[in-house]
């Protein structure tokens, strides 16, 4: 019974076109079929946080949805958002802070920071915190990703940009 | 997990006795049972499909009775595999006695329950574990043409 | 762990959905926000043969205001109802309760009608749709059903629901300008399953509470009301010594079940926590 469905979706602003088996996730057709690596495998229950990719403008688990079910779906993983500077100021925040050690959770984490400044641009510590909870992080204990992600809401809500930390050719 | 408890089942005791000993009436006792044999005296294998909420986990099994008191009591031992989803084994002593309207069933089991289901299903073991035993009852019951009147079954914790 | 194989069907149609159910019968499993059965096909937990998608149904979706009540499709996702504006004018115990379930990804995806139809005993809107009198829309193959919520959650993982029907939608009646309301969930970890909740509502005039609806989810094998201890504080003026009486009520009321992490003692003892912060709250409320 692995009867393939041919299906469509954008990817990180590209169409592509497939046929998968249904049980396939969104998250091992992204990275098996795609080689978009950037979202990562934990716990395949939705528990980890370290799969989840952007469908729709919304934040998923990429192990909790097939691939049929993105059919006509709008996909983006941090390879497009890094693309797109849609990420840019977190990104440097979280280098200032060192707010990535092994990159693991990164990518997930990353993308549920973006959500959050996006629907609660007041957000307290205390929010962030519980916000970011869906993420594990095995490293770096949380603080310097709590204090990134507070960073660029303060930056943001004076208008200011996170200065890079690095120095762009 | 240890699950202890009580039912009055409104029949005499020697129709309770035989009906726990009939692989027919545990057929249709036993929740989500495909397939029972009786392969000796003390050894029985089953097949049964156990559905509660998303889960639908089908299991083979065996019953290994002993310490038999005809009328009276006996323990059995049990083992299962849920292929992928886990294993479960666990021992369980039964008695029965008259009480006023019929045959007091009293039962202590002890299990554990290994695999994933054991890790995902964890928190819900009791619990899942009381009902698939309120359901039997509540069939065996129906089998022998009574009716199992509920008690308080105090199912105790971990 | 990978699921075992299976095919998929996405019908557009309420009838399709309902004929093709009840054709596959136990070899399908519904399928609209996913987040509880993927992760159980994915610890191979179930190998059905066909998933049938029903998130194209029109008839179960939206938010809206008909009347005296609001109408919850059941597949209106925990973030529709975290974000929505009738939710927070006319049912504003389901958005405290919103953030409570899992994180925001998963919210995204989850649905109420699917949190309805599992009725799991940690689930935070099997609990509200009792304490907020709500009634269950079902459709199967002889046309739709009513049912309130209190028939509706029958035992563990078990509702009402035939293997051939579908929940489609859930009526609210609209929260009043009287209303009182407190949900909290005891839980170790933000977003974890809870070890005791309460989903309460009241009605107040002056130092009186009636109507009152106080319902304990997650120390039991389904959501459960403390029938007595709103007896007791009914009608009744409300302060510190009822609280306790109504407190001592709830906790002997209820017969907790142990879980993995809790004795039923424990859960027996934070029944009793709940309740005090819930009425205090309340009361508070009053003055």
């Amino acid at each position: 019974m692995s009867l393939k469905k041919p299906i469509s979706m954008t990817v990180n602003g590209v169409l592509v076109n497939a046929e998968i088996e249904p049980r396939r996730h969104l998250v091992d057709f992204l990275r098996e079929d795609l080689h978009l690596k950037g979202p990562h495998l934990g716990c395949e229950q939705g528990a980890c946080g370290a799969c989840t990719v952007k469908v729709n403008g919304q934040i998923i688990r990429g192990c909790l949805f097939l691939a049929v079910q993105a059919n006509g779906a709008v996909v983006e993983t941090i390879e497009g958002l890094t693309k797109s500077g849609a990420l840019a100021d977190l990104q440097e925040s979280f280098m200032r802070h060192n707010a990535m050690q092994c990159g693991f959770c990164s990518s997930g984490m990353l993308l549920a920071a973006a959500e959050l400044i996006e629907k609660q641009p007041k957000a307290s510590r205390e929010e962030v915190r519980e916000w970011i909870s869906g993420n594990y992080c095995r490293c770096t204990g949380y603080h310097s990703i709590v204090n990134a992600i507070v960073d660029v809401l303060e930056a943001r809500a004076k208008g200011q940009k996170i200065k890079p930390v690095v120095a762009h050719a | 997990m240890e699950l202890n408890g009580e039912q009055l089942i409104a029949a005499p005791i020697p129709d309770v006795w035989k009906g726990l000993n009939d692989i027919d009436v545990l057929a249709k006792s036993i929740p989500g049972c495909e397939e029972i044999s009786r392969i000796s005296p003390e050894e029985i294998h089953a097949k049964v499909m156990f559905k509660i909420g998303p889960v639908r986990a089908r299991f083979s099994g065996k019953l290994l009775l002993s310490d038999v008191v005809p009328n009276q009591s006996c323990s059995m031992a049990f083992e299962g595999s849920g292929g992928a989803a886990g294993f479960a084994k666990g021992r369980s002593r039964v008695e029965l006695k008259q009480a006023e309207g019929g045959t007091l069933v009293s039962y202590t089991t002890e299990a554990s329950i290994g695999g994933k289901l054991g890790q995902i299903g964890g928190r819900l073991i009791s619990a899942s574990a009381k009902k698939i035993a309120d359901d039997f009852f509540q069939k065996f019951a129906t089998e022998l043409g009574g009716e199992a009147i509920a008690l308080d079954s105090g199912a105790s914790g971990e | 762990m990978k699921a075992a194989a299976f095919d998929y069907i996405k019908p557009k149609a309420l009838h399709d959905a309902l004929s093709l159910l009840a054709e596959a019968g136990d070899d399908a499993q519904l399928i609209a926000g996913g987040q509880t059965l993927l992760a159980t096909l994915n610890m191979r937990l179930s190998e059905p043969s066909v998933l049938i998608d029903i998130t194209d149904l029109a008839e179960l979706k939206g938010i809206t205001l008909e009347g005296d009540h609001l109408r919850i499709g059941a597949l209106v996702t925990h973030t529709e109802i975290e974000d929505s504006e009738l939710i927070a004018k006319h049912a504003p115990l389901l958005k405290a309760a919103a953030p409570h379930i899992a994180h925001r990804a998963i919210r995204n995806l989850g649905t109420w009608g699917g949190s309805l139809a599992y009725g799991d005993p940690a689930a935070e809107w099997p609990a509200c749709s009792l304490t907020l009198r709500a009634t269950m829309i079902i459709q199967g193959p002889a046309g739709e059903r009513r049912i309130s919520a209190d028939d509706f959650f029958i035992d563990l993982y078990t509702t009402s629901l035939e293997p051939d029907e579908i929940l489609v939608a859930t009526e609210i009646p609209l929260a009043t300008s009287q209303e009182v309301f407190y949900f909290h969930e005891l839980s170790r970890r933000h977003g974890d399953y809870a070890i005791a909740g309460l989903a309460a509502l009241a009605q107040k005039q002056g130092d009186i509470l009636s109507q009152c609806a106080f319902t304990f989810f997650s120390v039991s094998s389904k959501p459960v009301m403390a029938t007595k201890a709103q007896d007791l504080v009914n009608g009744q003026k409300l302060n510190e010594e009822l609280i306790g009486k109504a407190v001592a009520a709830a906790r002997a009321e209820i017969e907790a079940l142990a879980d993995i992490t809790n004795s039923a003692e424990a859960k027996q003892h934070l029944i009793g926590v709940l309740l005090e912060r819930g009425l205090k709250h309340m009361l508070a409320s009053m003055r």
